[in-house]
């Protein structure tokens, strides 16, 4: 299994047309942002990592490692994590920069996660994001999915279903 | 307070010499606690000083110590420390001059070069002389030094009790100033050291305080002066609501007081009441600013998720969900016992969650 090469590496790409606010603001967002950047360096939770992509605080790049038990071990997935300058009273837009096959993730890396939607509270963390999106790893939501063939075939074949997550794992993951 | 003369006919030449070095020593330690207090005066200068002020010579020390604060949960460990103390001091002069010796600071030091011994020659028993020696600035005593020093580590609690001791302390110089006149044992007083500099620092109130407690020549105006120093525990500590409390003191006390019954009466229905279970976050968890005193007894929702106002307002203008339970904020304020679905559970819980609230 090979070591996550930094903060900005895997599938980063950058972060499209959109100008976030500088390291340097004093907004409340930035504040908060500073905060829950500290207590992940301090007390992060399992098999996770997070941190800004540059200089710029409200564009992180998050690595999430592929739970044990499950087809998506051994890989480690890239997310971009953007933070809106109204945060935390919006949630963070969070998009896989690695292939993944899981009905929950689209093709183009958007997340189907009530937390990043309408069920988003500003007393959430990026913490508690991330391991929400760890637990959709272990736990698939095919009955909410972003991907219904995918959803489809977790729940006629899960041993399919596994199998070609662990191949996709294999290819894109590693 | 001025002391006409100080008897020092039979003191020991030896017990001189030992005074003069254990002054010397502690010397360093008792500047240290002026400049404390005087720093202490500076914070608090914007509080009237209520009344203490009795020193002559050495105004300037004696005023900031009355000025000190007085947090009421600090009172009672000083209390018992100067206790000690007392007995430490009666030990040392029972076997040194076998007169009842008591205390005294030696900060008089700086400013009468001459070392002021009193000693009381016979009528050792009588509590007019024991006041009167206790009243003289004379030698230093290595209890009253040593448990200054302590004291100083350990913070203000040691300097909080100096303005009862000189409250205690002049009643009961006043009450055995009185006695004084009518005994014949001061007679033996003769005025060898006339201590005109008279300066009373605040471990000689340390065992000041405690005279009454030993001496039961003098327990008939301990009664008095135990109240006296009551009211002064009352009357002189700031609450945490007090009006006059300097802005600068430490919150932390306002966590210790304990919220008084009535107040979860008074406050029913309103959306101040505290109803939350466990600790009173410092800071909101939305914008990491810390909350005020406003913010703190802000509970808007049942589920006491606690925010400040700045970002509850802002949470109102959008979807007025509460961030801890995602429940829509209630236009009106919510009651713990008006709760329609919790019934008695709510009150309940309620109930006991004001215990945590900050007065």
């Amino acid at each position: 299994m090979m070591m996550p090469a930094g903060g900005g590496g895997g599938g980063g790409r950058g972060g499209g047309g959109r100008s976030w606010p500088s390291t340097t603001s004093v907004s409340a967002s930035g504040k908060r942002i500073q905060k829950e950047m500290s207590e992940l360096s301090f007390d992060p939770p399992p098999d996770c990592s997070a941190g800004p992509k540059g200089d710029n605080l409200y564009h992180w790049v998050a690595t999430l490692f592929g739970p044990p038990g499950t087809p998506y071990e051994g890989g480690i997935y890239f997310l971009d994590i953007t933070f809106p300058s109204d945060y935390p009273f919006k949630p963070p837009k969070v998009v896989f920069k690695t292939r993944i096959y899981h009905c929950n993730v689209g093709s183009s890396g958007d997340v189907s996660l009530d937390i990043l939607k309408d069920g988003w509270s500003p007393a959430l963390t990026i913490s508690k994001v991330l391991v929400a999106l760890r637990s959709i790893f272990t736990n698939p939501d095919p009955y909410k999915p972003l991907v219904p063939g995918v959803a489809r075939l977790y729940l006629a074949d899960r041993v399919k279903h596994d199998e070609v997550a662990a191949e996709w794992t294999l290819r894109f993951a590693r | 307070m001025v002391s006409d003369s100080i008897p020092n006919a039979s003191i020991a030449s030896s017990n001189l010499r030992d005074f003069a070095k254990k002054k010397r020593a502690n010397r360093s330690a008792k500047l240290k606690q002026c400049k404390l207090d005087a720093r202490r005066e500076q914070w608090l200068s914007h509080v009237k000083h209520k009344g203490e002020y009795k020193g002559d010579a050495n105004g300037g020390v004696i005023a900031s110590i009355g000025a000190s604060v007085h947090l009421e949960n600090q009172r009672s460990q000083p209390i018992c420390k100067l206790e000690i103390n007392t007995r430490n001091d009666e030990g040392i002069y029972v076997d040194g001059s076998s007169t009842h010796h008591y205390s005294d600071s030696d900060s008089v030091q700086s400013n009468s070069p001459t070392s002021h011994t009193s000693s009381v020659s016979g009528s050792n028993d009588s509590a007019a002389n024991f006041t009167r020696s206790s009243r003289s600035s004379s030698s230093s005593t290595n209890g009253s030094c040593s448990g200054n020093m302590s004291e100083e580590d350990e913070g203000d609690a040691g300097d909080d009790d100096c303005l009862d001791d000189w409250e205690a302390v002049a009643d009961a110089l006043a009450a055995t100033d009185d006695k004084h006149k009518d005994s014949p044992s001061s007679k033996n007083h003769d005025h060898s050291t006339e201590s005109g500099s008279q300066v009373v620092a605040s471990d000689q109130m340390f065992s000041g305080i405690n005279i009454p407690r030993i001496h039961t020549a003098s327990a008939n105006s301990e009664s008095g002066r135990t109240a006296n120093r009551r009211a002064l525990i009352n009357c002189c500590a700031w609450r945490p609501d007090d009006a006059c409390r300097p802005q600068t003191l430490p919150n932390l006390a306002k966590q210790y007081s304990f919220p008084l019954k009535s107040e979860h009466h008074l406050d029913r229905g309103s959306v101040w009441v505290r109803k939350n279970v466990g600790t009173i976050p410092t800071a909101c968890p939305i914008c990491v600013e810390d909350l005020d005193y406003t913010d703190s007894s802000f509970c808007p929702c049942a589920c006491g998720f606690r925010l400040c106002l700045f970002c509850h307002k802002r949470i109102l203008e959008e979807d007025a969900r509460c961030p801890g339970c995602r429940k829509k904020y209630e236009v009106e304020p919510i009651d713990g016992e008006a709760t329609l679905d919790g019934g008695s559970l709510t009150y309940r819980l309620a109930r006991s969650c004001s215990m945590v609230a900050r007065s």
